[in-house]
Order: C-alpha cells, then structure tokens, then sequence
C-alpha cells in the first residue's frame, strides 16, 4: 500500500487553532468532576456527623493570596504580549512561576502545622476529615504541577520571543488553565473551612 | 497428541472455508455479480427467517412458562408480600403483550418489507402525533406503576411503631455464618459494638448493659410467630452481605458500621407452607445475597413459622446472653 | 540501510504510534475484540461450572492450571472469574472497544474533518487502553488471583485481602487498570466533544449531524461527567487498601481482630461508584442505539422516523441517566424518601427508551429492508432492548426490587438490555462499516450464520435467567446445590450452558470472517450501501487527512433515502441522496417535502 499525503493543506495548524481552548475547557470539566467527585463524598461522610472540627493552618490563607497574585502577573504578561513588550512579558511570566513555586512551598508549610497539631493524614490517629483535608489539598498541587511546566514552557517561549498578538495561543490555553487552577484552589480553601475547619 | 490432532483439523477447516469463500467470490464473478451485494431471494429468505425465528422465539417463552414457571417461589409468606405480588402480576400483564407485540411487529415488518427491486419505500420522516402518542401512552401507564409502588414502598419501610405489638431481632451477618438476637422481655436490644467481641460473645454484645442481659443469641435457626410484626435490625461484622428471605419478599443490606431495618408479619407457618408446596422437607431460609467471599453461596440460615404458643415455648428454651 | 532505517520507522508510526483516527479506531477494534473474546471464554468456563457443579473437566486443567485443580473450578476462582468477566466486558469491550472504535472511525469522517481535534491525545489515549488492558490481564497471574469482590468492587471485600484472596495484589492491579483505563477514556471523550463541536464541515450544522454522531457526542459527555467520579471512588479506595485511611471502612471484625478502620462507610463508595456506573450503561449503550438508528435508516432504504425525537430522546436518556443511580441501592438502607424519588427517575426512562422503539418499528415499516449482517444485528438490537427493557419496570420500581434485587432476574435483565444490545449494535457496526476500516468487504453468508447462531444462543442463555430470578436464586453462586429449594433449577442451568457453548463457537465463525475479509475479502467499492453520510465521498484508501482537496460542503440531512417528487419519482434518479447533493429549488431540507 502507497502512503498517499494530502498536498497543499496544513491542516494540522488549522485544527490546533481551533481545538486548542475548547480541549483545555473539556479537560478542565473533567477534572471539576474529579474535585465534586471528592467533595461530594466528604458532604456525604459529614451525613454521619462523626466530623471534628480542624483548625485550617495560617499558610493555606497566604497560600491563596499568593495563587491571586500570581494570576495577576500572568495576565499582566498576556496584556503585554499583546501590546509587545517583551520585558514586561517576560517579568511577570517568571513571577508567575516563582509565585507558583511560593504556593507550593506554602502549601508544605500547611501540611507540617497540621501534622504538628496533631491531624494525621492516615493512620488510625486519623479521622475522615483529617484525610480529606491532606488528599484535596494534595490532589490540587499535583494538578498544579501541570500548570507550573506548561508555565515554564510558556517562560522559555517568551524568552525566544515566540508569541505575537495573534500568536498567543499556547499561553491563552496555560493562562486558562493556571486561572482555573486558582479558583478550584479558592473554592477547596472555603469549601474546607466551612465543611471541615 | 490429541493436543496435535485437533489443532490440524482447526487447520484444515480454517483453509478449507478460505478456499470455498474464495471459489463462491470467483462464482459470483462469472456470472456478473457482486457477492456482497443482497439479491431479493436471499433478501426475501432472511425476512422469512426472521418471521420463524418469532415464531420458534414465542413457542421457545411458552415451553419456558410451561416447563420452568412452576419453579417460581410460592406464595407470598408476608402480609407486604401479596401487595408486591399483586403489582408484580399487574406489571407483567403489561410488560408481557408488550413484549410480544413490539417484537411481532418489529420481526413481520421484517418479513413483510424485505427488499424488492419494483417496490419504492415510503419517504415517512416524522409525525408529531404518532410521536405524542408514543410519549403519552408510556407516561400513562407509567403513572399507574409508580403511584402503585410508592405506596407499597412506603408502607414497607416504615418502622413498626413502638407502640404496636411486635419483636425485634437483630441478624449480624459475618462470613459466612448467621446470628440472630431476640431483643427479649424488655423488647430492647442491649448495645453491641465490634471491639467488644471476645469469646463465645461472637457478635460483640455489652454485657453492661442492662438491655442486653435478657437478649437471647441463637445461631443455626430461628424461629417467628405467625402473624406477628417482626423488626429486624441488620448488622454486619466484617463486609457487605444482604439478608434475603425469598418466601417473605424481604430483603436488605448488612453494612459493617451502621445498622439498617426491614421488618414484615410472617402469614404461613411452615407447617401449612409444606403443605402448599406439597414439599415435606420443606424450610423457609435466610441467605445471603451480596458477594461476601468464597463460601458466600452456602450463608444460609433456616426460618421457622410456628404458631405463638410453639414460639413461646421454644424461645423460653433459648438461653439468655447472661446465662 | 537506510531505506530500511526508513520502513521500519513508516512502520512504527503508520501501525503502532499512528496519529490517525482510522488506524486506532482499528486498534482499539482488535484490542477491544480480543479482550471481549477472553471475557467470552471466562463466562463460558464459569457456566461449565454453574450447569454442571463439582464435575471434573479434565481437558480445562490442561488449559487452566491451577485455576482448574482436577478439572473443578473452586469458589475463588469463579468469583475472580465473574469479576474479570463483568471488568472486560463492560469496560474494556463495550466501553473502549465499541466507542474507542466508531467514535474514533465516524466522527471525523462523518462530519467532514481531517482528523480528531488532538491526534496525539488520541493516540495517547489508545496506548493508555492498551497498558490498562495488559494489567487487567496480569492481575489474572499473580498471588490470590485476580479481583474477585465483583466488577462493582464494592468495598470492604475488596479493600481487604483477609476477606477474600483477590483482593490483594490482583485487586491492586485492577484500580491500577481501571485508573489508567479512566485516563484513556477521558481523553478520547474530549476529543469526541471538542471535534463534533468544533470541526464540522460547512453546512453541517448540528441538526444535520447523523445519529450516530450525536449518541457519540452524548457518550463522550456522559464519560466526561462520569469517568472522573470514579477515578475519585478508586483513589480513595486506594488509600483505604494501602494507606490506613478509613473513608469506606469502619468498625470491621475480621480474621479474630478488629481493625482499626472507624467512622467510613462502604455507602459512600455506592454513591461515587453508581453515579459512573448508571451513566455507564448509557455510555455503553448509546453508541450503540446510534450506529442501529443509521444502519436501520440506511437498510430500508427511508429516513429514520422522528430525526428530531430520536435526539431528544437520546438527550432525555443521557441527562435522567445521573440521577437514577440510586435504584442500584434501593437495599441499602437508604432513606426511602430517595428510594422513593429514584423510583420515580428511574421509571421516567422508559418514556424516551419507548419512543425510540417505536420510531425504529416505524422506519422499518413500509421500508425495502436489505438484509445484510448489519441490518440483521440491528433488528436483533431493537429486538434485546425490547425484551430486556420491559423487565426493568420490575427493578426499577422500589417495591418491586426488593424481591429480584441481586438474582437472576437482575443478571438476564441487564446482560439482554444492555450486553446484547450493546455487542449487537458493535457487530452491527463492524459489518456495515469493515469496508470503510480495511478497504474490503466481509462475506455475508457466513455474516447471516453468525447473526443465527447469536441472537438464538443469546436468548437462550439470558431469557432462562429471568426463570431462575422467579425462584429466588441469587447471582454470583458458586453453586446452588447448597440450597433444597434450588435444586429442580439445574435443569435451567444445563440448559444455559450448553447454549453459551454454542454461542462462544459462533463467535469463532464471526473472527474467521473478520480476519479473513480483512485480508483477503472482495475489494470495497467506495459506496457499497449506497449511503448518504459523508463517510462514503471519502475515498476507500486509508491516508491522512481523510479527503483529496477540500473537504465536501453539506447541503442537507443525512436521510434522504427514497425521496420522490410529485411525480412519484426519485428526486435525482437514486434512491439516495448524498448529503453532499445542494438542495434543489422546490426541495426542504430534514425531512421535509
């Protein structure tokens, strides 16, 4: 059998502009199907009414301070692409990152006061919202592990000077994303504090 | 060599039916057509097929009816029994010419409209009438079935109120046995709690608690008192199980860590159901119906109806947890 | 050398890494079809055992080892057996197998686009299929044997190796699959919705779309919203088994100790597992409905009757499909005023399930069948879904439940309504589109005798089981030799038996077609059904891009077969009209005189 191509038609850019954002959105329900998948069973689990109440740790409120800001910067970066100024893209795509990198070491931070106050993820020391508080918490930073290397191939992206006005799509779908991962974090920091904490 | 045999014939049959298919494509070819192209003949025999396969497909549901019907559990031994039966019924005189209309009409339009090259099919794309129909009729006898069940629903789970005459058992499901525990004269189950389990106390009972000192643990079978309300409480020590009682139309889950209820009024003694039955072994049983491990088609338990005076006095026979 | 180095890397990336939706439609065909023909072999040797308990089959020890020690299956095994069995064909046969399949071959080619939205994901997302299916299968050697708590794993048996062998590494291995499994299939749903959304060609507007792309589009958002949950169900469930964490599991005497699991619960796993596992069904069963509703159209030679309520039925069916996953738990000590309300959804079903019935019966009627294998099994398809549908307004309805919840009854329901439908529907499909998978026709003698053998054995085993649900016999039995009152019902089981013998040897008749045709069949005219989808302006070899030069426009519905003018004449001398065909002057569109 011969591979026969198709001249004269690049249709594979084609697509990619078409489909790039519109796939981001699915994945992006998905996963909001994953997070009410998890918080509805802790709803569920409260049904029993065995909950303790748990001190949320300081760190978790700087650490959504921290995510704002950082959704901030990125923006700031899209706007400047948009205007062409690289310096400025550049500077506030790297904040991004450091911000993204701060949020995970605050994250860590939470983790240590809650363990050190004595809420055990697992174990027999540990309650149900003990272990849902570790396990949201943790499912999120691994979530936003993707995001922090989508920003850093955003980074290196603008470092070369790759994007344009009308060539911005790669970090339109990142600065989706990182947005989305921002809100899931502010609604998992309200939804513990008034379901568990 | 067996081993050996075989696979040469698998062989042989494999090139055999390639070469055959290969000469009736040559065949097909001679004469100008297209093999996979479907002729009125063979067109016109597939309809008639199909028309057959109803038939041996109504005759093959009546044999069943009248060779494996007869199998069905008898009736029902439960006052909430007869009601589900009942609607049971009705929903099959429903479902049943349902079933055999939709499927004649389905098989004889095959039969009737197979192709013909002079025939032209109707171009009939849609009709909101026929389609309201369709809607509404459903709708209707859906209606019917659901304010029918509900209320058979209702009234089958509601817990027997305190005030009314009944006893309590408590049926702790473990693999792959049974225990029942009668609530005994203060007609209270004493607490009970899966650390407490130690020894004979196989179910983990707190033996300080006052209302669990006249309970009485029996293991191998119970018994019930004809025509009293009976409120069982379900536990579960170790994973799911499901307590069923096919001849009573109850059933329920075990799940380790809460407790969940059913209770129903027993209407036949076993005596009178062997009778009906015309079975003089027979037994009215608990089993279990949730996958719960190896043994779990042999969790089974016997049930036995007897009048009140017999119940009394077997259950004064039975020792108190204390003792 | 290096025209050498050359084909073996056009080979790597043409069949094993290909980018092409047509190459892993096929690859998830024959990777679906092998892992279904296993799960076939499994239910047979578990029926030996059923019809025929405690007899020793010497020739299966040969094959089995010691899942067959003396030729007698032991309770273990049957129950891993039932639990593989249930796992394949539902995920990885009718879930992946029939969606990874015609959602992958028709999206693109029916709505007129040059491949899926991400050719990578799509790949990435067969490969995915792929590894979970070999550690579903690996889960079959290891120590304790594969998961054996039943494919609904439901929690504590399968968190606990102490309650039941398979629910150690085997059952390990199975959230491992089923994980990996749930990545697969999200990513092959998202490309489903962000391609039918967003890369249909010009003029195929979404009510052109044939049905076959909206029960693709429906599947692909039920996966979507469903998929996940279970990936939540199975993590936590995880963490149970290996971690300590107690969100299913409290207050557990088991082994001669109390464990120190307190205040979970296995309910909450109920929830999270049925709230897939009821759109599942749908998620197995709407493809199928959708390749019938074309193939039925198309064989008769007429438009599908109520192109519009079939869709809305579909969307009826999709949305009450989460929220009736409760009737799945009417025993479990829920509220009854849920019970009660579940009932109710439950029951609404019905209504859109109907009306898709009797549009079928009405597109047939006064039609000019072609009776090929395709138009055969999608007859037998309305014919299952007929027979097993009526019999869930028993189970669905509470009161009703209570006394067929777990039998037979349940497993000759759903196995007729949703496993024959649904494999029906896939057989269907594979005849009426293997000339555009492999460019070659398959025979349809042998095609017919395959149809026979399937639907006859296929009643035969399922409509027996309702018998057997009427006597109270519950599923997942070793034996029922155990119980008096089960005893006349072994009759019912032999018979059973020897009909899924034959249906596993009729089987062998389809494969031998298959791999035949595949390679030595007729060659493929470009329109062999004379059909109006866009599929068949493509031409009939396979290369990327779907389409010499542009992509056809679309000027009309898919449906007009048969179409006259006043005259009493065929519109354009055929009695089809490509959806390609421009709208003459005096003509409507959908339908329409």
């Amino acid at each position: 059998m011969t591979t026969v191509t198709v001249e004269n038609i690049n249709y594979k850019e084609e697509i990619r502009r078409k489909t790039s954002k519109p796939l981001m959105w699915m994945g992006i329900v998905s996963i909001i199907m994953f997070f009410g998948g998890l918080t509805s069973a802790v709803i569920v689990s409260q049904g029993g009414g065995s909950f303790l109440s748990i001190e949320m740790p300081f760190s978790f409120t700087i650490s959504t301070f921290v995510i704002i800001l950082s959704s901030l910067a990125f923006h700031v970066g899209l706007i400047s692409i948009n205007k062409g100024s690289y310096t400025i893209a550049k500077i506030s795509v790297l904040i991004t990152l450091l911000l993204g990198c701060l949020f995970v070491v605050t994250q860590y931070m939470g983790w240590v006061a809650l363990y050190e106050s004595g809420v055990y993820a697992t174990g027999n020391q540990s309650t149900q919202e003990s272990s849902f508080i570790y396990l949201l918490t943790a499912l999120h930073v691994v979530h936003l592990i993707g995001g922090l290397v989508s920003l850093i191939v955003v980074l290196v992206k603008t470092m070369k000077q790759k994007y344009s006005l009308d060539n911005s799509l790669g970090m339109q779908v990142s600065i989706t994303y990182w947005h989305f991962l921002g809100g899931l974090w502010i609604f998992l920091f309200f939804f513990l504090r008034y379901t568990i904490a | 060599m067996m081993t050996i045999i075989v696979a040469v014939a698998v062989i042989l049959v494999i090139i055999a039916g390639s070469q055959l298919l290969k000469i009736a494509e040559l065949r097909a070819q001679s004469k100008g057509e297209l093999i996979y192209e479907v002729s009125e003949k063979e067109a016109k025999f597939q309809g008639i097929l199909m028309l057959v396969f109803f038939i041996s497909f109504m005759a093959f549901f009546a044999w069943q009816m009248c060779s494996w019907y007869g199998l069905r559990l008898p009736v029902s031994a439960s006052v909430h029994g007869v009601d589900t039966d009942w609607l049971t019924g009705l929903t099959y005189i429903i479902i049943t010419p349902t079933f055999i209309l939709t499927n004649g009409i389905l098989f004889f339009f095959c039969y009737k409209y197979s192709y013909s090259s002079t025939r032209k099919a109707t171009f009939f794309s849609h009709s909101n009438k026929l389609e309201a129909a369709w809607t509404t009729a459903p709708a209707l006898v859906l209606t019917v079935l659901i304010l029918y069940g509900l209320s058979s629903w209702n009234a089958i789970m509601t817990p027997i109120p305190d005030e009314t005459d009944h006893i309590t058992i408590e049926l702790t499901g473990q693999q792959f046995t049974w225990t029942a525990r009668y609530a005994g004269e203060d007609k209270k189950l004493g607490r009970s709690h899966v650390t407490l389990i130690e020894g004979v106390n196989a179910t983990g009972v707190d033996a300080d608690d006052e209302n669990a000192k006249d309970d009485k643990i029996v293991k191998g079978e119970f018994h019930l008192p004809i025509g009293m309300p009976v409120q069982f409480v379900f536990r579960s020590l170790d994973v799911l199980h499901s307590a069923y009682f096919p001849h009573f139309r109850s059933q329920m889950n075990c799940v380790p860590g809460i407790t969940t209820q059913f209770n129903f009024i027993p209407t036949i003694t076993t005596e009178e159901m062997r009778k009906i039955t015309n079975n003089e072994k027979f037994n009215y049983v608990l089993l279990c119906n949730k996958i719960c491990g190896a043994a779990h088609y042999n969790m089974q338990m016997d049930i036995v109806v007897e009048s009140q005076e017999d119940y009394d006095k077997w259950l004064a026979e039975q020792k108190t947890f204390v003792e | 050398m290096s025209t050498h180095h050359h084909h073996a890397k056009d080979f790597l990336f043409t069949y094993i890494f290909s980018t092409d939706h047509k190459m892993i439609s096929k690859q998830f065909l024959v990777t679906g079809f092998l892992m279904g023909f296993l799960g076939l072999i499994m239910s047979t040797l578990f029926r030996l055992q059923l019809g025929w308990p405690g007899e020793s089959f010497e020739m299966i020890e040969m094959l089995m080892g010691s899942w067959q020690e003396g030729g007698v299956m032991s309770p273990d095994k049957y129950l891993a057996l039932v639990t593989m069995h249930g796992t394949i064909m539902v995920f990885f046969l009718l879930t992946a197998g029939l969606s990874g399949t015609f959602s992958n071959l028709l999206i693109p080619l029916q709505i007129g686009a040059r491949d899926m939205a991400s050719g990578f994901l799509n790949m990435l997302s067969y490969w995915f299929f792929f590894i979970s299916c070999m550690l579903m299968l690996a889960s079959l050697f290891v120590e304790g044997g594969a998961a054996s708590a039943g494919w609904t794993i439901y929690p504590p048996l399968s968190a606990l190796p102490e309650a039941i062998p398979g629910s150690g590494a085997g059952m390990t291995l199975w959230l491992v699959s089923m994980s990996i499994f749930i990545v697969s299939s999200l990513l092959g749903s998202l490309n489903y919705i962000v391609t039918i959304f967003n890369l249909r060609t010009k003029g195929m507007s979404m009510t052109r779309l044939p049905l076959t792309i909206w029960a693709f589009l429906l599947t692909a958002i039920l996966g979507v919203l469903s998929f996940p949950v279970l990936l939540a169900a199975a993590l936590l469930l995880v963490f149970d088994r290996s971690f300590g964490t107690s969100f299913y599991l409290s207050d557990i005497y088991i082994g001669g100790q109390v464990l120190d699991h307190t205040g979970g619960s296995p309910i909450l796993f109920e929830h999270l597992f049925w709230f897939l596992g009821h759109p599942e069904v749908y998620i197995v069963l709407l493809p199928a409905l959708g390749i019938t509703s074309e193939i039925i159209s198309t064989m008769s030679r007429k438009p599908i009757f109520g192109y519009r309520a079939m869709i809305g039925s579909m969307m009826a069916i999709a949305f009450l499909s989460f929220i009736v996953w409760g009737h799945h738990m009417f025993l479990t000590g829920m509220n009854p005023f849920l019970g009660s309300v579940f009932t109710f959804t439950t029951l609404l079903i019905a209504i859109p399930s109907a009306v898709k019935v009797f549009n079928y019966l009405t597109t047939l009627w006064k039609g000019n069948i072609v009776f090929t294998p395709a138009t055969m099994f999608s007859v037998g398809l309305v014919s299952t879904f007929i027979s097993g549908g009526v019999t869930g307004l028993i189970l669905g309805n509470s009161a009703l439940d209570i006394n067929v919840h777990d039998t037979y009854f349940v497993v000759g329901h759903f196995h007729i309504v949703m496993g024959l439908s649904a494999i029906f529907g896939m057989f269907a499909g594979v005849y009426h589109w293997f000339p555009k998978l492999f460019g070659r026709m398959m025979n349809n003698k042998l095609g017919n005798i395959h149809f026979w053998i399937t639907i006859v054995c296929a009643y035969g085993v399922f409509f027996p089981m309702h018998f057997l649900g009427f006597a109270g016999v519950p599923r997942r039995y070793y034996t029922n030799s155990e119980f008096p009152m089960f005893n006349e019902m072994i009759d019912i089981n032999v018979f059973i038996s020897i009909c899924a013998i034959i249906a596993l040897v009729g089987q062998l008749v389809f494969f031998f077609n298959f791999v035949y045709s595949a390679f030595r069949g007729p060659r493929a005219p470009q329109n062999p059904w004379k059909g109006n989808t866009l599929e068949w302006t493509a031409p009939v070899e396979h290369f990327h891009g779907n389409w010499y030069g542009e992509i056809p426009a679309v000027y009309r519905w898919p449906y007009d077969y048969s179409k006259v003018n006043a005259a009493g004449e065929y519109v354009y001398g055929e009695d089809y009209i490509p959806q390609t065909t421009p709208l003459g002057d005096d003509e409507k569109d959908g339908g329409e005189h």
